[in-house]
């Protein structure tokens, strides 16, 4: 019954300890008579909860949480149905073409190098959209994902560098479909024994790699192989997440936590993306 | 945070943003207690991101009934620690790729308290894997002593008596290390 009793006390002072932060003293005022019983075990259990008091990788929250709300949204979109949802694939890729003529092709070469902050820029996304789903083979697709996923670094960090926030977060989103994509295309070329696959020989110097992300547009439509291909996304996987946590360090705060998770996209992207390749 | 039975209420009928405060709720306590448990930085990260994403699955299956959202949340991620370790166990054993983590701030009080969950650790290796229980999911997990009967399965009194042995027997474990050195 005592005991009871004790585990009782024991358990208040805790909670005050813990949570309502009082001191030990406090608490032993109280409960003068139990004090010499109380004091050791709540001074344990002071250190205890000191000890246990670590905190998640800033990288790691920040990484969880994009992942997080993008299974929230997903989830979301899985229960409704979407408009184009109705139309067979082929249906789809000629409205958007229809869309594309209609807006005209000045239009569309003049948006070919818009920012995300520009009227232009949807234009630009859905002209990528026509394109990609107009590309014939699983490796012109890659391809074109990857120099993709290169003008989406150079778009995060043009809008980083503008202070803009929400559009980090919306061209991340973007890069976060590109390499999910990126990757489907290397799996879907393993389970067909195809050429993404097939073993990689010794990584290239680096100068055989593409350029880093401050060096414009590039794409890999022309002459290119799988290797190169390859390669290309290794050295991806290093500079594109370089260059985000180098603007890291002169973007103004309201700024950083948007370019955080585009760092953890991007990072774990080309994670996946190489694991398939591998 | 608001009333927590109405965001629950609210998740599970897809609300996203009900979802998303009750993640921001518990993340940390989520991966406190898992790190905690397993001791693995980077097991304890990708852990602590299954348990939303199965809470997120099953949401819908989950009702209120008296036990408490963070008692259903931590039962969750006690179910994936207890598989980890089982398997763990089966393997030969493997050093732990990156240890329990520290604090990010700042270096020395990071070592000091590298040291002190250290200790910890061989410490709660005295304690029964109860008494364990009671003091990962009320330390690291910061649950009220009536959730931590929740997700034991026990009543209060028992808890509370579990806790009163389990921080003398970290005591006991913790002088014993002192004298040791």
């Amino acid at each position: 019954m005592m005991s009871k009793e004790f585990d009782n006390i024991l358990d208040e002072c805790l909670e005050r300890l813990l949570v309502k932060g009082e001191t030990i003293e406090q608490c032993l005022q109280s409960y003068p008579e139990q004090a010499a019983e109380l004091e050791p075990l709540l001074r344990t259990a002071l250190a205890t909860g000191k000890a246990v008091d670590f905190q998640p990788r800033p990288e790691f929250r920040a990484k969880a949480r994009y992942q997080f709300r993008s299974a929230l949204r997903e989830m979301e979109g899985g229960s409704r149905r979407s408009l184009f949802g109705w139309f067979p694939r082929w249906a789809t890729s000629v409205a958007i073409v229809l869309v594309v003529l209609v807006a005209g092709s000045g239009t569309v070469a003049a948006a070919s190098n818009s920012m995300p902050d520009s009227p232009l820029y949807s234009v630009k996304l859905t002209t990528e959209q026509v394109r990609l789903t107009l590309t014939p083979s699983p490796l012109g697709k890659a391809e074109f994902c990857a120099s993709l996923a290169d003008r989406r670094i150079e778009e995060i960090l043009y809008a980083a560098g503008k202070g803009n926030p929400r559009q980090v977060e919306e061209v991340t989103r973007e890069l976060d479909v590109c390499l999910t994509r990126l990757s489907s295309l290397a799996s879907t070329q393993g389970e067909k024994g195809g050429v993404m696959l097939a073993p990689t020989p010794t990584p290239a110097p680096a100068e055989v790699a593409p350029e880093s992300t401050d060096g414009g547009e590039r794409t890999y439509s022309h002459g290119n192989n799988q290797l190169k291909l390859k390669l290309a996304l290794k050295h991806h996987a290093q500079s594109h997440p370089a260059a985000l946590r180098e603007k890291l360090k002169t973007v103004p705060p309201a700024t950083r936590a948007a370019l955080l998770r585009a760092i953890a996209v991007s990072e774990d992207g080309y994670e996946k993306v190489l694991k398939t390749l591998d | 945070m608001q009333n927590e039975e109405s965001l629950v209420q609210r998740a599970r009928q897809h609300d996203q943003e009900a979802f998303a405060q009750l993640y921001e709720e518990y993340f940390d306590k989520i991966y406190r207690y898992v790190a905690f448990k397993i001791g693995d930085r980077t097991e304890a990260e990708d852990m602590t991101q299954q348990v939303f994403v199965k809470a997120l699955r099953s949401i819908s299956s989950f009702r209120w009934k008296g036990r408490p959202f963070s008692a259903w949340l931590f039962r969750i991620a006690h179910n994936l620690i207890v598989d980890y370790l089982r398997k763990r166990s089966r393997r030969a054993a493997v050093p732990l790729a990156e240890p329990m983590p520290a604090g990010d701030g700042d270096p020395q009080q990071a070592a000091e308290q590298r040291l002190d969950i250290d200790r910890l650790a061989l410490a709660t290796r005295q304690l029964t894997e109860a008494q364990r229980e009671v003091i990962s999911l009320r330390f690291a997990g910061e649950l009220p002593i009536a959730q931590v009967a929740r997700v034991m399965g026990k009543n209060e009194g028992a808890v509370k008596a579990l806790q009163h042995s389990a921080i003398a027997a970290l005591r006991r474990a913790l002088r014993t290390q002192d004298n040791d050195e």
